[in-house]
């Protein structure tokens, strides 16, 4: 309680909230204490994560299809991709890794590739939007990808499996041709305790010297 | 500043062992601050576009399974930030939101970013002296050894902060290190002045939940969603130069990467 400048009441709702997490032991009369790290859901940020990369299809992971359906191109998109036409072909699906959720995906894809999409031909793909464009002749040049930290929505929440405003990594990405043109614009919430992005920088010396005459 | 709790369950009973797990979860934040932060994103990243009407309190307890007193709560706070406005027999609706200058930190122009963070923000240090490396740090750069120098460092813009960063410096690294440690300086460009250029960072992105020490520094509520960035820094020879792990502000920096495509069948 000194520590944190928080009542008793307080104190007692995060400790009973990391014995639900399995994170820690009470014991009465004697105290709380660590416990070792479990399984990986129990003890998830410091394991090693069951995914990387956001582009392809992870091995071993299985997905929903919940919404197939022609939108009115969102307000956001017209303002942001202004190659959107007038309406947009909207899938979100959920990606499970052994049967426990990871991801909830929204992908939008323009009328010129969507149009002739059909959700069968996305089931024989498992699922996997880009290989299937890829299939179809609208091969991916480039991954343009930005991540954020937000709080999970109601949508989110219940699809992931966690309280709503609990943290998620948001990756929203946008796909190209190799024209430029866009492919698809996907909102990305993952689990962060089953997923980080990973990504390796090589520094180059042309880099490396451009940086220098800057500085 | 204890953080008034509630016994009483809101809301209308879970109908699935998810709801209850989560709501199990939910334990130690309160509720009216989650919805706040929800409706806080949603303004800002325009989900909720300026001007728009927000859903009317009573759809907001629905969708959340909040009480009215709550949904209020949450509502007053946004209203005394100036970030909606209530008419009263109307609704509420989403104030046209001045631009809150974001830093973009683009993975793939790294030596360019660096140079850009370096000459408009400031890093204070917080800590330099030797110190054990966490375990989760050693799985993923056992190179590092049981102890290392700790720099520790609270990044601000303007005076707003933006990032904490903790670095591991191996310890022949570390000692070299002159004091006091300067403020517009990024590690990468001190570790470069030392010896072999770094060559490599390996990247790692997620979420996590402010800790108190995060929280009260970056001057975000406890459990706040914090984009957490862990890097290994080596050199031509694949030595280490640095491990660090930095808990970023994502309504204040920008993270983004440009991945190229491997071929179809790649």
């Amino acid at each position: 309680m000194k520590d944190y400048a928080v009542s008793r009441s307080t104190v007692r709702r995060a400790l009973a909230r990391l014995e639900v997490e399995r994170r820690i032991v009470r014991k009465r009369g004697s105290g709380t204490y660590a416990r070792g790290q479990g399984s990986p859901t129990s003890a998830p940020s410091d394991q090693p994560p069951g995914l990387t990369g956001t582009a392809g299809v992870p091995a071993g992971t299985t997905s929903r299809t919940i919404v197939f359906e022609h939108v009115a191109t969102p307000a956001f998109l017209l303002d942001e991709q202004s190659a959107f036409g007038d309406t947009t072909l909207l899938i979100r699906q959920i990606r499970y890794l052994q049967r426990e959720p990871v991801v909830l995906q929204t992908a939008y894809l323009p009328q010129r590739v969507g149009a002739r999409l059909s959700r069968r031909q996305l089931k024989g793909k498992a699922g996997a939007i880009l290989p299937l464009l890829a299939a179809l002749g609208h091969r991916s040049a480039s991954l343009e990808q930005e991540f954020a930290a937000l709080p999970a929505d109601p949508l989110a929440a219940s699809s992931l499996g966690l309280a709503i405003g609990a943290p998620v990594l948001n990756v929203r990405a946008v796909a190209r041709d190799p024209q430029r043109r866009i492919l698809a614009y996907i909102n990305f919430f993952y689990r962060p305790d089953r997923y980080e992005a990973r990504t390796s920088v090589e520094l180059g010396d042309a880099t490396r010297q451009r940086a220098d005459r800057r500085s | 500043m204890a953080v008034k709790t509630r016994s009483r369950r809101i809301g209308p009973p879970s109908t699935g062992t998810t709801q209850l797990a989560s709501r199990r979860l939910d334990q130690g934040v309160a509720r009216y601050y989650r919805l706040y932060e929800l409706l806080s994103a949603a303004l800002q990243d325009g989900t909720i576009a300026p001007k728009s009407a927000l859903p009317s309190e009573p759809e907001l307890c629905a969708q959340h399974a909040l009480s009215r007193t709550t949904v209020r709560r949450a509502l007053d706070r946004l209203e005394r930030e100036g970030r909606i406005i209530r008419r009263r027999g109307s609704g509420t609706y989403a104030r046209p939101h001045k631009a809150i200058p974001r830093f973009c930190f683009d993975l793939n122009a790294l030596p360019e970013t660096l140079a850009a963070l370096a000459s408009c923000t400031t890093a204070t240090t917080l800590r330099f002296e030797p110190e054990g490396v966490p375990a989760h740090l050693r799985a993923i750069a056992a190179d590092i050894g049981p102890t290392a120098y700790l720099l520790e460092r609270l990044r601000c813009s303007r005076g707003e902060p933006l990032s904490l960063t903790r670095t591991y410096l191996p310890e022949a690294i570390g000692s070299r290190i002159r004091r006091p440690i300067p403020t517009r300086a990024s590690v990468m460009m001190m570790l470069d002045r030392l010896g072999p250029p770094t060559t490599e960072v390996s990247c790692s992105v997620g979420a996590v939940p402010a800790d108190a020490a995060a929280a009260r520094l970056l001057e975000v509520p406890l459990g706040s969603p914090l984009l957490r960035v862990r890097a290994i820094l080596t050199d031509d020879s694949r030595r280490l130069r640095a491990v660090l792990e930095s808990l970023c502000r994502s309504d204040r920096l920008q993270l983004k990467m440009m991945e190229p495509q491997p071929r179809a069948g790649g």
